[in-house]
């Protein structure tokens, strides 16, 4: 079963939709998606120590793995949220600067992602790979980028030479030769499954993975080696 | 059987490697698509001049899988008119297209009902790239423009729930849902709203993979009625294949 890097739950106030767990969950399956990382929308949109502590009980009830979602609008609790998250245990961080309407030159982006680095964590950023990549290099981050677009392919293979923690979801790669050429220049092992189930139209991206030209190992990395490896070995999925 | 009405044949200026006609072959049989219209991407992103005879070789080389889309600019519509009259003699287009960014000719430009008047006057349907509202700005040109068939691609992209009020105003306005970054649910949200009548397959391959839009195609559940009207039915009657 695939794990997909890219799970939420909650309201999404831009397309006034909602999924909770056991929709996502219903969906997943349908998918071949066995679980992932999921983080909540209210975490993100309001209310961060609340949606965090929701993404917790969501994903200990259908055996994901939680993400802490950080409001940038907030970097002070952002930070709070950080270490209460390396506290719990908690293994990745997501951050939605474009959904919160802050840029990414904002100081308190870098400064989540620091300590986020400086606690081993994984972090998952939302945005324009070009502009949020530069953003988080030279601070030892393991980064997967959700909107990673196959527009912006070379960008990524340029940054993750320079940045070994550097990887990137599958969810926007969807050229004729985009996740091959990531596996080619960057290496299958920096090439992440993510398709925001319930909010994009997944099918796409796993029908993508099934048309996608890459060897067996390749493809067992990407749907799902890659990501236990950033998680750790203590983290089971 | 499945017909494409949004390919393109040539080099990108993304990094991607998919310059020769072999890459849309080869795709094309990974995903089971029989037939491919295809514009030339030097046409549509620089100039239609060059653009439209460098395809004119490829698609005789390649056969009837690829069937060619003549690309106007509705700013230059005495090339246009020039080109459908060299152009068109040859067999190998089947209709033309239209990017509106590109050609700077939003789908309510008076530029578009120009260019739409010249298309209908040679009997030749039309995909025309949309995006955010100008879906329905087209749609009320084509309904000012007679006899014209139209194909609006990508549903508007981001705009896609404006497709019914686009498909109100005609019924000489059809639909192509290729997007690189679809919406959970999209296709089958428009096809109950316009009918699969109205909703014909596209790719925009060699620029998104095919397997993209048939895998969202693949989740709205297409009935068999609509699977042969989506896939390849619509796309023979429009485009008179």
């Amino acid at each position: 079963m695939i794990l997909d890097c890219d799970l939420l739950i909650g309201r999404d106030i831009a397309v006034g939709t909602r999924v909770d767990g056991a929709a996502l969950a219903g969906g997943l399956a349908g998918l071949g998606i066995g679980g992932g990382l999921v983080t909540s929308l209210r975490a993100l949109l309001f209310d961060a120590p609340s949606g965090n502590d929701e993404a917790r009980l969501v994903a200990a009830e259908h055996g994901w793995q939680p993400v802490a979602g950080v409001d940038l609008r907030d970097p002070l609790t952002a930070l709070a949220e950080v270490a209460r998250a390396a506290e719990l245990g908690v293994r990745a961080v997501r951050l939605a600067p474009g959904r919160q309407g802050v840029p990414a030159t904002a100081p308190g982006l870098r400064a989540v992602a620091r300590a986020a680095a400086s606690a081993g964590l994984l972090l998952l950023a939302e945005g324009d790979v070009r502009v949020v990549g530069p953003v988080l290099a030279g601070l030892g981050a393991t980064v997967v980028f959700l909107d990673a677009h196959f527009y912006h392919l070379g960008d990524f293979v340029l940054l993750a030479g320079d940045e070994p923690g550097f990887h990137a979801s599958t969810r926007l790669l969807g050229d004729v030769d985009g996740w091959e050429l990531v596996c080619a220049w960057a290496g299958a092992e920096r090439l992440v499954f993510g398709s925001r189930p319930g909010w994009f139209e997944a099918a796409a991206v796993v029908d993508r993975l099934a048309a996608a030209d890459l060897t067996a190992p390749q493809r067992d990395l990407v749907t799902g080696g890659n990501l236990r490896r950033l998680l750790g070995p203590e983290v089971t999925t | 059987m499945i017909i494409d009405v949004h390919g393109h044949w040539g080099p990108w200026f993304f990094s991607t490697h998919v310059a020769d006609a072999a890459a849309n072959l080869r795709v094309m049989d990974r995903c089971g698509i029989d037939v491919q219209l295809v514009s030339a991407v030097e046409a549509v992103v620089y100039d239609p001049l060059t653009g439209n005879p460098a395809l004119v070789p490829v698609l005789r080389a390649a056969g009837p899988r690829l069937r060619g889309l003549l690309v106007v600019d509705p700013r230059d519509l005495s090339l246009a008119a020039r080109q459908l009259d060299e152009l068109l003699p040859t067999g190998l287009f089947v209709g033309a297209k239209i990017h509106t960014h590109y050609a700077g000719s939003p789908g309510g430009s008076a530029a578009m009902a120009d260019a739409l008047a010249l298309l209908a006057s040679r009997d030749l349907p039309v995909l025309v790239h949309t995006w955010g509202d100008e879906l329905v700005g087209l749609a009320d040109v084509v309904a000012r423009v007679d006899g014209v068939r139209v194909v609006a691609a990508h549903l508007g992209g981001p705009a896609w729930q404006l497709t019914p009020s686009a498909a109100e105003r005609t019924d000489r306005l059809w639909f192509e849902p290729c997007w690189s970054t679809p919406a959970a649910g999209r296709i089958r949200w428009v096809l109950d709203r316009v009918g699969p009548q109205r909703l014909m397959f596209g790719s925009d391959s060699t620029l998104i993979h095919p397997a993209v839009t048939l895998g969202a195609v693949r989740a709205a559940g297409l009935s068999a009625a609509e699977e042969e009207l989506v896939m390849w039915r619509n796309a023979t009657e429009v485009f008179r294949l």
